[in-house]
């Protein structure tokens, strides 16, 4: 996108979110246009749908405030001239009237056409949301929501992307709204998300493209989009889902076909060094895989049980000097590949053999534990 | 816990009937408008078998 | 009319009991009035600081004053004890003093029923607490982090506190269908010769509709949650994916429950502002027959529609559709009813005082709370609304103006009847704009908040929400505060003050008025004729 055209996109949004709080604030006690760049209104739109319905946001909130200044304009009407302050004298007819033996019909019949005026435009819009196109070419992204992290899964790629929240340390302003990989997604082509979870329920929202779905366990939704630009674009989880709910962020990044393109063969050429890795019949050490284990549990795994090891007890339990994890390596093992059912201990069964080893072998030596207990990927491909 | 007799009995046994009637529609409510008792001999019914 | 006489003068021989037997036994409607008022003051602070708790961790973006776990604590907390401590019980309070008053009946139809019905309240309330407090003992498992929707699977990982919650629900539903059993036997059977369904106040008739709602949602909810604890404690499956089970149904049940309470929580309040906007017009109410349509036709809707809750779930085109156009016909009852409140203050001879100027603020309040309530009900722009600060703002913009300030206005408005003291207007008048300012600093930004991509419960933001939740947590403060003003207006008044008429207010109208303030102990022991 040129210079000027975004100026002129930036230009026509303040010009509209600016009406826009003039018509809110109407009548109210502040009227601080200057709040535009702090956002009182949706981002605008990358996509055709997510502008059709930020239209239709729009016209139904010019609707109700048209309707709102009407009410408030009978109030203050009466409110002045009908007081008794005025020597106004009640009208105690006024109710047998021709007016108010059929305002009962009257009054729904125009409260009625507003209605049908909503709901027509809004029935058109909410059939293309609900439509989710069935083409060959259609990108197909699955949205796992974890507690608390995001994976997705590019199903015609074969590539899983882990995205969770950046410490405020490093993602300083954007703490909250950044994550460390981020969802990258092509314009021009159809995107079809296939949202679940894995656990509790979530909420997959982006505003700028509009999609908003719940993530239910057991349970596939699906919805679609079409980016028409690039960018990055941030949103987070919507449904309340326990205790870190705050801290998981979206962030979409538009690219180009062709970068997309170049981004699927660097992800498919790293996955591919790491199962190597992985199955590379190799006695790692203790401190490789101490080295190892302290990045993949740092992210991973610190959320709940924190970088301390400390846990966040009763919820979440601490593994410093935790009978499990000073314990028999076969138990511990079984309860980081398999999860334990009825808490927030989820499988991790998912991870390749060397991760698990490593987290593992970190655990049983961080903290003081100092089991010096080294797990080889082979045990872990024997404990499955 | 006394009450004045402010109630003529047949008022009163009107009352009480319809406190029952009500009462029963509650219930009504609590069991059928919704699938729990169905639910339940389902998940029952299932676990007992073999 | 020989039994009414002889019943007239039996009332004389039980003189008033004294202690605490006249309040642990009482089966007089109005002790137990009193009792329930008293119990909605304390769980309105109660709740209240809750919310003060929430909006100060608010204030600034990062985590100061609360853990995750306890900010979504107090999340559940604040909104269970407002509407089942605060609301519901103030609205039975109203019910419960002014109902037998209003139709010329003795007492409620079913008085040891009625004694039993408020005091399961402290019980259940306790419960409540306590599944707040547990968590902070050893082996008190994890707090309720789930918010007061309780969706599962998330409300299957809570620790021990959720089943104190379960059982406070269960208790307080028992209360309510009681409570509602009572009303509406009272209202079909007690009413005074002469008085018919069709010439009956407007509080009646919008109790009447409450507590048949209450019947008919309460033990669905109560169902539900029990579900709820078969999948906790006994191994079945209903929210359970994996076990056949799903947890959508779950919402289903809690919604079904949770859409009609709106209208619980609201119509009483509705019926508190038909009394008080045409006694300060000095004008009878306008449409009545259009009010009591408008209101059956809002329950009625209001049964059908509460998949609005959930448009995210997945739901075929068809259901969204239905649901959708089922919620933004619910304006046309409800247009009515406002349309009715505004052309009943049309040309009359309006004065203010602080229950007219709560009424007044509720029209246009709600108003914008309805509006903002017709966007939310638009499927693809619910897309973007759902789960955000703009439900946060909506809700409240509907349910303080329209649950609790309508409470506010009929405490004032029957205040001067129930103490025989006017309270303190220079006072009164104070709290009713600290309040209504307060309020709208508080909730007004927060429509933009959401607007901008802030999700609700959340206990940390991104720093771009900041300038908003500043002003919101601002307003917050001086909302809360405003309402020790209230405590001390009633306390006051209580206590002493302007001797009160029997008909405390000029524009005022029906049979309550006929009767001395405060009213005698047993009232209307031989039934008024209406003529």
């Amino acid at each position: 996108m040129s210079a000027t055209q975004q100026l002129i996109n930036n230009q026509s949004y303040k010009l509209k979110t600016a009406s826009l709080t003039g018509i809110l604030v109407a009548g109210m006690f502040f009227a601080d246009i200057s709040r535009a760049e702090y956002g009182i209104n949706f981002p605008p739109p990358a996509a055709d749908v997510a502008q059709e319905i930020y239209d239709i946001h729009m016209l139904t909130m010019q609707i109700t405030t048209v309707l709102l200044l009407i009410v408030f304009g009978f109030v203050f009407y009466s409110l002045y001239y009908h007081r008794k302050s005025r020597g106004f004298q009640a009208d105690q007819n006024f109710h047998n009237s021709w007016f108010g033996n059929w305002s009962w019909v009257v009054v729904p019949v125009m409260v009625l056409g507003v209605d049908l005026t909503i709901a027509g435009k809004a029935d058109a819009v909410l059939k293309k949301v609900w439509d989710v196109p069935k083409e060959e070419n259609i990108l197909d992204v699955k949205v796992t929501g974890h507690q608390w992290w995001w994976e997705f899964d590019y199903l015609d790629h074969d590539i899983k992307v882990e995205s969770r929240y950046v410490p405020e340390k490093e993602s300083g302003d954007l703490y909250l709204r950044e994550v460390d990989n981020r969802l990258v997604l092509p314009t021009g082509q159809k995107i079809r998300f296939l949202h679940t979870s894995a656990d509790v329920l979530h909420a997959f929202w982006v505003p700028e493209l509009a999609v908003k779905k719940d993530a239910i366990p057991g349970y596939v939704t699906e919805t679609w989009a079409e980016l028409n630009r690039e960018g990055v674009f941030r949103g987070q989880c919507a449904e309340l889902c326990g205790t870190w709910h705050s801290r998981m962020p979206i962030v979409v990044e538009s690219v180009s076909p062709q970068q997309f393109a170049a981004w699927v063969d660097d992800q498919k050429a790293i996955k591919v060094a790491a199962a190597a890795e992985a199955s590379a019949d190799k006695t790692w050490s203790l401190d490789e895989l101490m080295a190892k284990g302290k990045t993949l549990y740092d992210t991973k795994c610190a959320a709940c049980h924190q970088v301390s090891g400390m846990g966040l007890p009763p919820a979440f339990p601490g593994l410093k000097g935790s009978a499990m994890v000073t314990g028999p390596i076969e138990a511990h093992l079984e309860i980081v590949i398999k999860g334990k059912e009825g808490t927030a201990m989820q499988p991790w069964g998912s991870l390749n053999d060397l991760e698990i080893a490593a987290i593992v072998t970190y655990e049983r030596n961080a903290w003081d534990n100092n089991t010096g207990d080294v797990v080889q990927p082979s045990d872990v491909k024997q404990a499955r | 816990m006394r009450v004045p007799r402010y109630q003529t009995p047949e008022l009163r046994n009107k009352n009480v009937r319809l406190a029952w009637v009500l009462g029963g529609m509650a219930i009504f409510f609590l069991v059928t408008s919704f699938p729990f008792w169905t639910g339940l001999f389902r998940i029952v019914g299932t676990q007992a078998m073999p | 009319m020989t039994t009414t006489t002889l019943n007239h003068d039996e009332a004389h021989h039980h003189d008033m009991p004294t202690g605490w037997r006249r309040w642990l036994f009482s089966t007089n409607h109005k002790d137990i009035g009193t009792l329930y008022l008293l119990f909605a003051l304390i769980m309105l602070f109660i709740g209240g600081a809750s919310a003060m708790l929430i909006r100060l961790e608010l204030f600034q973006p990062g985590i100061q004053l609360l853990d995750p776990d306890l900010y979504n604590n107090l999340v559940t907390n604040h909104a269970l004890i407002m509407i089942f401590g605060a609301v519901m019980p103030a609205a039975a309070g109203l019910a419960n003093w002014m109902i037998p008053m209003m139709i010329g009946a003795p007492d409620m139809a079913l008085p040891r029923m009625n004694n039993l019905s408020f005091w399961i309240l402290p019980a259940a309330a306790t419960m409540l607490i306590l599944s707040f407090v547990v968590p902070f003992f050893p082996g008190g498992g994890t707090q309720i982090n789930t918010g007061w929707t309780l969706y599962p699977p998330l409300s299957v990982q809570v620790g021990m506190s959720m089943d104190f919650l379960i059982f406070a629900i269960h208790l307080l539903g028992i209360s309510s269908v009681l409570a509602s059993i009572n009303i509406i036997v009272t209202l079909l059977n007690m009413r005074a010769p002469g008085m018919t369904l069709m010439t009956m106040p407007m509080f009646c008739w919008t109790w009447l509709v409450t507590a048949f709602l209450l019947i008919l949602v309460v033990p669905v909810l109560a169902g539900g949650v029990t579900m709820l604890l078969f999948d906790r404690h006994f191994g079945t499956s209903f929210f359970d994916a994996a076990g056949g089970g799903d947890p959508v149904l779950f919402q289903h049940l809690f919604w079904f429950f949770g859409h009609p309470e709106v209208y619980i929580l609201l119509l009483p309040s509705i019926g508190v502002l038909s009394h008080v906007i045409p006694a300060f017009s000095r004008k009878p109410l306008f449409g009545y027959k259009s009010m009591v349509g408008a209101m059956l036709t809002v329950a009625t809707i209001g049964m059908v529609v509460w998949a609005h809750h959930q448009y995210t779930i997945g739901m075929s085109l068809g259901a969204v559709t239905y649901f959708m156009i089922g919620t933004i016909l619910i304006s046309i009852p409800v247009g009515l009813m406002i349309f009715n409140f505004i052309a009943t203050m049309w040309r009359g001879a309006m004065t203010f005082e602080t229950p007219m100027l709560f009424a007044v603020a509720i029209v246009l309040m709600f108003t914008f709370g309805g509006l903002s309530g017709v966007m939310l009900a638009v499927v693809p722009a619910d897309m973007q609304y759902h789960d955000s600060m703009f439900v946060v703002a909506h809700f409240h913009y509907v349910l303080m103006p329209g649950a609790v300030f309508g409470l506010f206005a009929g405490v004032f408005y029957w205040l001067p009847k129930w103490t025989g003291h006017m309270y303190d207007e220079t006072l009164g008048k104070i709290f009713f704009w600290t309040n209504v300012i307060g309020f709208n600093i508080t909730f007004f930004p927060q429509h933009f908040l959401g607007l901008a991509g802030m999700p609700r419960r959340i206990v940390d933001y991104n720093m771009m929400f900041t300038e908003f939740n500043v002003i919101s947590s601002i307003g917050a403060i001086i909302f809360g505060l405003s309402h020790l003003l209230l405590l001390y207006i009633v306390i006051k008044t209580i206590r002493g003050g302007k001797k009160a008429e029997s008909r405390a207010w000029e524009g005022a109208k029906g049979l309550e008025w006929e009767l001395d303030s405060p009213p005698a102990f047993h009232t209307w022991t031989v039934a008024p004729q209406i003529k």
